[in-house]
Order: structure tokens, then sequence, then C-alpha cells
């Protein structure tokens, strides 16, 4: 990890120093334990604080489509990679005003989960070898650090960047679990415990976005939501609207989202999010042999299509 | 509302080209179909932003039918090869969910088949009459003038 | 003073379920919440701090505010507000307490009543507990509260341990104490309260620095500060939705053919939608500006008309923002600029 680090930090010294870059996007140490949070780097002199942690959990590529105009160098794990590709097929950033440096990830750590692991509250956190070591008033825990990666880690099959202008540190070796076991259990159910799960889950929802602030590819000038001509949905709590929100958050990703989990990792009331990304991407696979972020060459999904694409629904 | 005199209440959103030119063949040709569906025309299957579905299951509709033209037939090449996939990835989806199976139902009717649309008509109401009416995801204060009131 | 014994607990919170709507902390999807509580056992006393903030109890996220229907001739138009409600926010910790006191500055101003807002703050008995434990991110000391402040509450119980020192401060509290099964609390109960609350307060760790804060920020509208402050941040709404003392709304009706309803709710000035206009223009247009707004607003706008800081030490901003934008770290970003 420290390695690593130092590599990182050696890099983007570089790119700044030859004007390569007018900006880095990395993480530096965040204000709590068991956190790293985003960095803009723009002096050379602040190098030192960037860090790579098993903490740096967020997708750094939701950036760049708000940082327009500047040429950014990009610390990127193997998701911000995928959302990267993904937001060049759509041509919303300039491949040549990114420099990505890319970075194997081992997945990043839930915080949440380890939360819950101990009485109390977590005054320290930090990594030892592959352990996860939190403190606090009267306790000390050690917690094997790829048990508690994030659900969406343990099911990514692309911990490696797919693309980058420079590489940090040793490839890893893919080791993803089947990416689809939770969906296909969960269409086992019968449709009315599959609804009642959705519609408790979202009965939590505040409205806040941050699902759709978090995400990279949620970039649209204006969202359904917040259009009042039409107006697609009230503003309020009322059951069906929160629904109708869930439901086309959701949908609007097919073909379109990488599974990085970060909507769901943003997410205050910890709603059950990924699930359904993840049954769109599957079916996306299963329909049109897409899976986003992957490949430069492909348009998108649903701005294309196959003379013998599935017709069986249609009468 | 007493349960049997409830009737369905349909949306269709029909591409003007073909299905809406089968539905106004079935109507001269005075073809009996069931009066639950209202019409949408819209330009192409494929202008039929899943947004409209949604919203119409949203404001209470009990069913929703989307209706283009056959495969190779589009008057813009390839309007309904879009909206296909708009369509199997929505439905699927919606399944996942929960929503009922044959809420949302889609067919192929061209200009000629007026006859098709009317017995396309007939199944869609029927599957949707068995369904009884949209309960999931509808909007608590609705339609005012709605068949439910 | 009183002392209830823990195990006088469930007793005591049945008997005022039958008179009266409980809220307290309970527990949802696994962590802290806040909500009606219908049987004492869904309560959750040892808290730190819950995610959703007591103040929805009077400024609820979501509220019809009238209904009104056409009837062709004429329009019927109804208040959708209950009156009378009798409502106890039981096990409310002292800052969330005096978030509700700021928000009286706002609601129940003597320029403005808000009836929706009075109605239901009125007809509320506030049960304070002091926080044996605050969290590492509180920092209410720093704005004028305390783990034990009893400022504003009718009624305050202290955790000892094996019961709550239970101290009645208003009228209102009184009431509570009809059926109440305890018994006076012994000097030793009292003195053990009081180290009980002299080492959460000495326990505080986070400090911001509050004096001078406002004049600080008067110079610092346009300074480049700003430009840099909001990159990180996502622009979502959760510090906002999630603090107890944020207040800002929108008013929208909802209305299907003749029918509709008038509705309050929540908005936030992080949102881009906040201040869009009419026309297309945006007077807040970027992260820059919302970002702002909200550091202003607390600090130095909610200063010059109520003379009183808009933030409670809560940490809840800190705990919860996706990318760890710590409010302490701006605080002290703003004084070193």
């Amino acid at each position: 990890m420290e390695e690593i680090q130092n590599k990182i930090r050696r890099e983007v010294v570089q790119l700044l120093s030859e004007g390569q870059v007018d900006v880095v996007i990395g993480f530096e140490q965040g204000s709590l334990p068991l956190r790293a949070t985003p960095f803009f780097l723009r002096d050379i002199a602040d190098a030192n604080r960037l860090v790579w942690s098993p903490f740096c959990e967020n997708n750094l590529a939701t950036y760049l489509t708000k940082i327009q105009g500047k040429r950014v160098g990009l610390i990127a794990k193997g998701c911000d990679v995928r959302s990267v590709v993904a937001l060049l097929v759509e041509k919303q950033i300039h491949r040549d005003h990114i420099v990505i440096i890319g970075v194997p990830c081992q997945g990043m750590v839930d915080r949440r989960r380890i939360e819950r692991e101990v009485d109390g509250e977590i005054l320290k956190a930090h990594q030892e070898g592959e352990e996860i070591i939190v403190e606090g008033r009267d306790f000390r825990k050690s917690l094997p650090r790829k048990e508690y990666i994030y659900p969406s880690c343990k099911r990514c099959e692309h911990r490696n960047p797919l693309i980058y202008d420079t590489l940090i540190g040793e490839k890893l070796v893919e080791e993803a679990e089947r990416a689809y076991h939770e969906v296909e259990a969960f269409e086992k159910l019968s449709p009315d415990k599959r609804w009642s799960h959705f519609s408790e889950e979202t009965s939590r929802c505040i409205r806040c976005y941050a699902c759709r602030q978090a995400c990279p590819m949620c970039y649209c000038a204006e969202c359904f939501v917040d259009s009042s001509f039409p107006k697609w949905i009230e503003k309020g709590l009322d059951p069906s609207d929160v629904q109708f929100w869930n439901i086309v958050r959701a949908y609007h990703q097919t073909g379109r989202c990488v599974g990085c989990g970060a909507c769901e990792r943003a997410c205050p009331m910890e709603i059950d999010l990924v699930y359904l990304t993840q049954k769109i991407n599957r079916d996306v696979k299963e329909l049109f042999g897409f899976e986003a972020g992957l490949d430069l060459d492909p348009p998108p999904p649903l701005s294309t299509y196959r003379v013998d694409d599935e017709q069986e629904f249609i009468k | 509302m007493e349960k049997d005199l409830w009737e369905p209440k349909i949306l269709a959103f029909l591409c003007t080209w073909c299905s809406y030119a089968g539905a106004d063949l079935a109507g001269t040709s005075r073809i009996q179909y069931p009066p639950n569906v209202r019409v949408i025309r819209v330009p192409c299957s494929g202008r039929i932003n899943p947004l409209f579905i949604l919203k119409a299951l949203q404001q209470g509709v009990d069913g929703v039918l989307v209706s283009g033209c056959h495969p190779g037939d589009c008057h813009y090449q390839i309007g309904n090869y879009i909206g296909r996939r708009k369509s199997s990835s929505l439905k699927r989806f919606l399944d996942y969910l929960g929503i009922d199976e044959g809420r949302v139902q889609f067919s192929w009717v061209s200009a000629a088949e007026g006859a098709k649309f009317a017995q396309v008509v007939k199944e869609v109401s029927d599957k949707i009459r068995n369904l009884g009416p949209s309960k999931k995801f509808v909007n608590r204060i609705g339609p005012i003038k709605g068949v439910r009131e | 003073m009183k002392k209830l014994p823990k195990e006088k607990v469930k007793p005591f919170v049945e008997k005022l379920l039958q008179d009266y709507e409980v809220l307290g902390p309970m527990e949802t999807a696994g962590f802290a919440s806040f909500g009606r509580i219908m049987s004492p056992g869904e309560l959750k006393l040892n808290y730190q701090n819950s995610k959703k903030t007591p103040k929805e109890a009077f400024f609820p996220q979501w509220e019809v505010m009238f209904r009104y229907r056409s009837t062709g001739q004429s329009v019927e138009v109804k208040s959708a507000e209950d009156t009378g409600r009798r409502r106890i926010l039981f096990g409310i910790r002292p800052c969330d307490i005096r978030a509700a006191l700021l928000l009286d500055l706002v609601f129940d101003s003597l320029d403005f009543k808000d009836p929706y807002y009075i109605n239901k703050r009125k007809g509320t008995i506030v049960v304070g507990l002091g926080c044996n434990h605050p969290a590492s991110t509180c920092f209410c000391t720093s704005v004028n509260g305390g783990p034990f402040s009893r400022e504003g509450a009718d009624f305050f119980m202290t955790d000892l341990g094996d019961g709550y020192l239970v101290e009645v401060l208003s009228q209102k509290g009184r009431k509570l104490l009809r059926g109440f099964d305890g018994k006076e609390a012994s000097e030793e109960d009292k003195e053990r309260a009081k180290a009980i609350a002299d080492s959460a307060t000495r326990g505080i760790s986070s400090v911001i620095e509050a004096d001078g804060l406002m004049e600080k920020l008067e110079k610092l509208t346009e300074a480049p500060f700003w430009d840099f402050l909001h990159e990180k941040c996502l622009g979502c709404g959760i510090c906002t939705y999630l603090c107890p003392t944020c207040h800002c709304f929108d008013m929208a009706d909802e209305a299907f053919d003749l029918k509709g309803q008038r509705v309050r709710c929540w908005d936030s000035c992080l949102f881009p939608l906040f201040t869009l206009e009419t026309s297309g223009h945006n007077p807040r247009p970027t992260g820059r500006e919302r970002i702002r707004q909200r550091i202003m607003h607390k600090f130095n706008y909610f200063f010059y008309t109520h003379k009183a800081i808009a933030c409670v030490g809560c940490g809840r901003c800190i705990i919860h923002c996706p990318v760890n934008l710590d409010i302490r770290r701006v605080i002290d970003d703003i004084h070193r600029e």
C-alpha cells in the first residue's frame, strides 16, 4: 500500500511539474476513521497529502463531467476506469483531457459493516497487512480486510484498470464472485415479495439524490425529477413518487451502469440499490451482449439494435 | 364501486404509421373491440420514452399497451428496433420489481391489420381485467373522474 | 428530582403511550433513526445520534397544507392540519432540542407565525436525554450547547447505568409524572449524574472556532476560497436533510384534474433547482455559490436575523457526507483565510 502511495505521489509530481495536467483528482486522508476523502491537487507541494488505502471508496470519475475544460489527472481504480470508458462512449469527456493513473484495486472496505462489528464508536482505524485494525474507547479489534470489502467489490471482475496512461503497481489476479447470484436469488421470490422488498427499502428514501450525485453516469443537464415542464414527479414522499424516482433512476442506467456501487455507498438511508442495477446489467449482457465500460467501440446498447433482438414478448 | 362493475382503464401508445392506422381500420371496418383503451398517438414506437409508461402506471392506469410497426416496416427504418430494445429491458425490469406481469404489454400491428388490432385489445383487456385494479405504485391522490371513483 | 429504575422504563413508556403519540429514537435497517414508537420495546435509548432528526416532528419532510376540489361552480378548500395531537418526543439529545429552539426563531417569530409548525410544536412535550458518551464528531459545546444542556427540555433524563435521574423542568413536563412509578433520587444519584455530565462535557473532543466566524465570513463573500471548497462536494442533499436546523422548503400543488393538494416539502440549497428561476436564469449556478450559501446561512445570515448560529454541533453532516466534506475542517479553513 505504502509503496503504491509513494509511486502515485511521484507520478503526480511529474505530471504536474511537466504541465501535463492542471489538476489531479485523488484521495487524501479523511477526517474520520475508515475514511479517505477526494482531493483536488494543484500544487506539487501538497503531493504528499495523496493517500492510497482500502478506504478510497468514492468513484472519482463522477467529477470528470463537472470539471470541464481542464486537463485532469485521475487516480483511478478498476471501476473508476470503467466509468471513464462509459463516459467516453457517451462522448461526455475527451480522452486527451484526461491522464489516467490506473491503480489495481483490492476492493474497498465497507465502513458501515465494520462499524456494526463493534460496540461503540470507532476512533481509529488502519491497515496492518491483511487486517483492518479498529480501535475505540474500550476496544481494539482486528478484522480480515478481504471479508469486509463492499459487495460490489466482491463481485468486481475488473479490478485492474482496463485503460490507463500509467499503471501503478502490479496487476492483480481477477477473482470475482459470481456477479449475478443475488439477482438470481431475488428473481426466485414471488412478485409480491419482490415488490414488498422494493417498497420497504425505498420507503426510507429521503430524496436527497445522493445516489444520483455519486454516480458518474448521472450527468443529465436536467434530471427528470427536476423538470417542471413537463412535471414528471411530485417533490414529496408519497410512496409512489419515491418508487417512481427509484425505478427511473435505476432503469436509466440500462447499458450504462458499471456496477461500482457508488450509489449504494452514498445512500444515507442504506437502501438496497445495487440489486436493481445488477439486474439491468445482467439483462443487458444477456439480451444485447453488452457490458458498460469495457470497450470503447460498441455504441450504447439502447441506441442501436440487432435485427434478431428478443421479441417473443411482443404479440 | 362494486368489483364486478369495475372496468380496467388501459393506455395505448400507438405508432402513427402502423398501429394507429390499424386501429382506424378496425373502426372503419366496424370491428368491435373492448372500449377500455385510451389511445395516445406517437410518431414511432421508438419515440416511447419508458418514462411515459411508468408515469401512466403511477397515475393509476391499470395497464399499458405499446404497439408499433412490424420489424422491418418502420417508417423511420429502425425506430421500432430501438423501441424493441427499450421494451424488452423495461419489461424484464418491471417483472423483477414485482409489478404484475401483464400490466405492460406489447404488440406489432400494421396499418392493414384492423382485425388484429381488435384482437390484441381484446386479449390485453382480458388479461388486465383478470389482474384487477392496479394497486402497486399508484399515486394516492389519483385522477378524480376516473373509473375508480 | 426522581429516579426511574431501568426496569420501570417500559411500564412508564407504556403509560405514556396510552395518552400520547410517542416519538423517539428507534432502530431502522440497522441504524439509529427517529420515528413514532408503537411499543416501549422499539425505543433504543443507548444511541449516539439518530440518523434522521427529531425536527421532522414539527417540520416534516413532506406535509399536506390543505386540499381542494372544484365542484364545477365553486372550489372547496379544506385544511389538512390535524390539531390537538398530544405528542411526546422521548429521549431527545440536547443538541436536537437546541435545534428546535433555533427553528422556533424561524417559524414562531414576532413577524412570522407558521401555524403548521406552531401547532405541532405546542402540542409536544420534550423529554431530553443527556448524552453520556458524545461522539468524536460532536462539537455542541462550541455552539452554545452541551451534552447535558437542559435548555428547551420539559423533562430531562440522565442515564445512571441502573436507572435514569429524572428532572421536571416545566409545567408541561409535570404532566408526565402522572402514573410515574419512581422514587426520589438520592444525594448519591445526584452526585453521580453531575459527575457523568461533567465527564461527558470534558469528553467533547471536537471544537469549532465560533468566535469571529460571522465577521470573518463577511469579508469572504467573493474569496477564491469558495472556488475550491465545493470541488469535491457531490451536490446531494444529505447534509441539509439530516441537519436538525436546516429548514428551507418548497411549496407545490399536486393536482389531478379538479382536485389537488398544496404540499410543503423540504428543499436544499445544494440543489440547482432551489434557485432556478422561470426565465432559466440561476443566480447560484454552480456548487461554489450553493455551498457558500449553506455555510453563510448557518454562520452568518442566520446570526444577522436571529443572533444565533444555525448549527448545534450534532456532527451528522460530518458522519454522513459521502465524500467526507467535514464542516469542522471548512471552518478551520475559513479562519485561516
